[in-house]
């Protein structure tokens, strides 16, 4: 292990360029080498998509804004409801008495067979979109922040205990500042299932989102068509954006977590 | 921290959730979250209407719920030993395996929304496709969960193990594989709820059997308590499979228990 250690920017630029390589290769093996049929539905070239994807730049962008917004939208409601709730159940015990099964219940449950009974009741325009990103990112939020407070150092809490610390500056100064990283391993959790989830209700009928796009590319260009590919592409490049997005935020709320996590590594 | 002590009893710690389950659903059924919704009776069922879809069409129901609980369940499993498989070379080979697992967060972060058209255009409309769905995305969960479990280790014990001369096979099968066993049944509580939200969504798309395509097609018909019986059919495949890994778990990792 000792062996002169390789940047990861490095490994990963090799293993994206492997990607695409081997996207490449198989995409022409489909073709010239073993033939299959209709070789556009199953694979295309990576470099065509991509082209086309710029091509339709900024008719993509807008598409995927409109998703991009509206599961945002979702995605706080349904972190700070998932914080509210932790936090009552951490400041009160028969709360957590109540509540706790039913949470943990309901992240077994899984919620996006919501989707088309939300969608039933509310349609396709954006309240929908909000109202089921809230919905799934409410349940990791909070079990995720729960037990950050639960897994807080009860030594640190009996010493505030024996110096009559109020509870309110208890948790101002000790609990939520413990807890903040699993805050944002629930925040991870979540983000990238609003977009998801947003995409589902704007595949189930709406007027505007990338969901929307990539239907219409399946209607008018069908499923071989590199407008769908790249439509798919633009949806991907969300999901992954989205979890970017939270880690951003995480790497500037709590700085020193990052850093002892390195530390503890090297 | 002395707090009232009836709260820590074992009888409230029971009762009060059923209570509160009791509670709630006859709140449900006499109006309630109607008239705080504003939802209208037809858009909304009640309880009894939803119980009335079970007593009546069981049949169609277990039917539908074996499918989709099957294609979870294969599912599960392949993407469960991939993943696992991807976690191992990836801790095998630290200095490049880490981008296999940079490319596993991609693919974590890809809605299954998208994914979806893209194995029914690649398996067609049966069962296939929804297998493929589930087993991409517990994969991904798999592997990362398990990287974790293999390379986190207890403090100082890599540098135990190597004072001692160990080799990197014995290093992996002594101190490796058993500090990543807890990782795994994390990992697979995650993963279950996962594949069957996977199927799911993948059977809303282009199917013709499923909980996922049935909800969609009863909805459209307007059978809105057939639509919750669906539901609540995925829910408890749901449950029932988070429940058996939390007893094998039990089973599986008493020695860990004093770390956990």
């Amino acid at each position: 292990m000792e062996k002169k250690p390789v940047n990861r920017k490095i490994v990963i630029a090799v293993w994206v360029i492997g990607v695409f390589l081997v996207w490449e290769f198989a995409a022409f093996a489909i073709r010239h080498i073993l033939p299959i049929d209709t070789p556009d539905t199953k694979l295309p070239y990576f470099h065509g998509v991509v082209i086309t994807f710029f091509q339709n730049f900024m008719d993509l962008a807008a598409s995927s804004w409109v998703t991009f917004i509206n599961a945002g939208r979702g995605f706080l409601i349904g972190t700070a409801i998932g914080c509210v709730i932790a936090f009552l159940m951490s400041w009160s015990k028969a709360i957590e008495k109540i509540a706790f099964p039913y949470l943990i219940t309901f992240q077994m449950i899984p919620v996006l067979g919501l989707a088309p009974i939300v969608y039933k009741l509310v349609g396709g325009g954006d309240e929908a979109k909000v109202a089921i990103s809230a919905l799934i990112s409410f349940f990791p939020v909070a079990v995720n922040l729960l037990d950050g407070f639960h897994s807080v150092d009860v030594q640190r809490r009996e010493l505030l205990y024996s110096y009559a610390t109020k509870k309110p500056i208890t948790y101002l100064k000790l609990m939520i500042p413990s807890a903040l990283p699993q805050l944002f391993t629930g925040m991870k959790i979540a983000a990238p299932r609003t977009i998801t989830a947003a995409i589902l209700i704007e595949m189930m009928g709406s007027t505007a989102g990338i969901g929307v796009k990539i239907l219409y590319a399946l209607y008018y260009n069908g499923a071989g068509s590199l407008l769908f590919w790249s439509c798919i592409l633009a949806a991907a490049i969300l999901g992954m954006l989205s979890s970017v997005v939270v880690s951003l935020v995480e790497r500037i709320v709590i700085p020193w977590e990052k850093a002892m996590l390195k530390k503890g590594e090297a | 921290m002395n707090k009232s002590s009836w709260i820590d009893k074992k009888g409230f710690r029971i009762a009060a959730p059923i209570v509160f389950g009791i509670l709630f659903v006859l709140f449900w059924q006499f109006g309630g979250l109607h008239w705080l919704l504003h939802l209208r009776a037809y858009d909304f069922p009640l309880p009894t209407q939803i119980i009335d879809v079970f007593a009546t069409q069981y049949a169609v129901l277990w039917k539908h719920t074996v499918i989709t609980a099957t294609e979870a369940l294969v599912g599960l499993i392949i993407g469960s030993v991939l993943g696992f498989g991807v976690a191992v070379l990836a801790s095998w080979f630290p200095q490049w395996g880490y981008g296999g697992l940079a490319l596993m967060s991609a693919i974590n972060a890809i809605p299954t929304t998208a994914m979806a058209p893209i194995m029914n255009n690649w398996f067609g409309r049966g069962m296939g496709s929804k297998i493929a769905v589930v087993i991409f995305f517990t994969m991904a969960a798999m592997a990362i969960n398990t990287y974790r479990g293999l390379t986190v280790l207890p403090p100082f014990s890599l540098d135990l193990m190597k004072s001692y001369n160990a080799t990197k096979k014995e290093i992996f099968f002594s101190l490796r594989l058993p500090n990543c066993v807890p990782s795994i049944f994390t990992a697979l509580k995650v993963t279950t709820t996962t594949s069957m939200l996977s199927a799911i969504i993948a059977e809303f798309f282009s199917s013709y059997a499923g909980l996922g395509f049935r909800v969609n097609s009863v909805l459209q018909e307007g059978k809105n308590a057939d639509g919750w019986a669906y539901i609540a059919c995925s829910a408890i495949v749901g449950i029932i499979m988070y429940m058996i890994v939390s007893v094998v778990e039990r089973r599986v990792t008493k020695w860990h228990a004093s770390q956990r």
